[in-house]
């Protein structure tokens, strides 16, 4: 068991908009992460910042031992090059709301371009494990359509194989079954449920409070900017200590 | 009307002047307009105000003017003078020139691709040249050929310009045929073979559309 992720005194701000309010969080490796709260909380954006598409305005953020940000209001405390933030955001898998899938690459194409373009794994070996994770996620036999010809949960269970291609030790989830129709929620959380299994270190920002209850390992409630209540999910969804958590969950469940 | 057979050769042999001046302004004007564009879309502040700077400047003033200036004035400036052709100087002017319009086509083209793009690739570890160069830029292909299209089919017009300073394009043979011969029926051949090229651009931009749309 190793740290994974260490975030300390984060601060996040747009403008004059704070949006993170120091934020203290740790994940241990293997841990799912669920982290729920109203739209506007800061939950996506907590996300983003672990792996620098939003960069903290203070505080420190880690990836296992390496430092990916530190800063005093806004001044970084050293300089990272922008190609050891690359090789930090590799190790970490990133699934969008919107699949955010290449259009003009196949699906094959989509999962294999970063393994060959970044880490110059051999194209037949890339194919290889891009075939397996395409087993994984039940849609081998898609490996040639586009992006376009899929259906939604389709478009995210590929998503996925294309995050766990690089080999990521962390998976981040942002409202990954938010832009799906109910009925193809099901199929997406089926794979984010075998990942869990496989001890995969998860952290899931989501709506689906049966997925964060049941797959959970700790749940996050987040509101404006801060996070209110922390616990195992049954604490959280059973006997929510947080007034704000509890008007929540009232509304949600 | 029949004459404009005889003149036929003189007519083709300046159509493919015009032909070779588009095609040279046109793909000079797409790699140096993309140079342009990226420097537009940088966040380096030099490179940004440098490629507006250009943009603004050769948008900003007449191409016959850039194009006297190029072959009459800039030779001036160097001692003993520079000595060029008038070709030379016609493919130099109409590439900047393109290249200016190009650069805000392709600048347009670009910002229209998604930012979920640009943030998956960065979340797959790609640094933003490989992003720009394997996800970003591909996608603006189909998004450019329309408007490249329009750019071409004017540029083919536009070189008509180069007549006035004696390159033998087809609108300068035309004109000479016409003041030799009196004979200024021969505009109406010369039209149908500019209307001719313009055509047969729009049919291959057309075909171009349609086969990268195969994804969308």
């Amino acid at each position: 068991m190793g740290k994974m992720i260490t975030v300390e005194n984060v601060f996040k701000s747009f403008g004059t908009l704070e949006v993170l309010k120091n934020i203290n969080l740790e994940v241990q490796q293997g841990e799912v992460l669920c982290i729920i709260g109203p739209s506007g909380s800061g939950k996506s954006t907590l996300l983003r910042c672990l792996n620098h598409l939003e960069v903290i305005t203070s505080g420190k953020v880690m990836i296992e031992n390496e430092l990916l940000a530190e800063k005093i209001d806004g001044k970084n405390q050293f300089k990272i090059t922008h190609k050891k933030i690359s090789e930090i955001c590799a190790e970490l898998g990133m699934v969008f709301q919107r699949f955010n899938l290449f259009p003009h690459m196949t699906v094959i194409q989509n999962i294999i371009e970063a393994p060959v373009s970044v880490k110059k794994v051999p194209r037949a070996e890339a194919v290889e494990y891009g075939m397996e994770l395409l087993k994984m996620v039940g849609l081998e036999d898609k490996k040639d359509e586009y992006p376009a010809r899929l259906s939604g949960g389709q478009q995210q269970r590929v998503a996925i194989a294309r995050a766990l291609a690089m080999k990521p030790k962390i998976m981040l989830f942002d409202e990954p079954t938010s832009a799906l129709d109910p009925e193809l929620v099901g199929e997406v959380l089926e794979v984010m449920k075998k990942l869990a299994r496989d001890g995969m270190t998860m952290i899931v920002v989501t709506h689906e409070m049966g997925f964060a209850r049941e797959v959970g390992s700790r749940v996050i409630f987040m509101d404006k900017g801060e996070i209110s209540e922390e616990g195992l999910p049954e604490e959280i969804f059973s006997n929510p200590k947080n007034e704000r958590t509890r008007a929540f969950l009232q509304k949600v469940l | 009307m029949l004459e404009a057979f005889h003149f036929f050769p003189r007519l083709l042999h300046g159509t493919w002047v015009t032909i070779q001046l588009t095609i040279v302004a046109i793909i000079f004007g797409v790699i140096f307009g993309l140079v342009l564009a990226l420097g537009r879309l940088s966040k380096n502040q030099i490179l940004n105000k440098i490629s507006w700077l250009y943009i603004w400047f050769f948008r900003g003033t007449p191409l016959l003017m850039q194009l006297f200036f190029i072959y009459y004035a800039f030779p001036l400036f160097f001692n003993p003078p520079l000595k060029y052709s008038a070709w030379v100087a016609c493919y130099i002017a109409f590439s900047l020139n393109s290249a200016a319009y190009l650069a805000e086509i392709i600048r347009a083209a670009i910002q229209s691709i998604d930012k979920g793009q640009m943030e998956a690739a960065k979340a797959l570890g790609m640094s933003y040249g490989q992003a720009m160069r394997r996800i970003i830029v591909p996608q603006s292909y189909r998004r450019l050929i329309p408007p490249v299209g329009n750019e071409f089919i004017m540029l083919i017009k536009d070189t008509s310009l180069v007549s006035i300073v004696a390159m033998p394009d087809l609108m300068r043979v035309t004109h000479e045929i016409e003041s030799t011969n009196a004979n200024a029926a021969i505009y109406l051949p010369s039209a149908i073979i500019y209307l001719a090229i313009t055509t047969i651009c729009t049919i291959v931009f057309e075909k171009l559309e349609k086969k990268y749309s195969v994804y969308e």
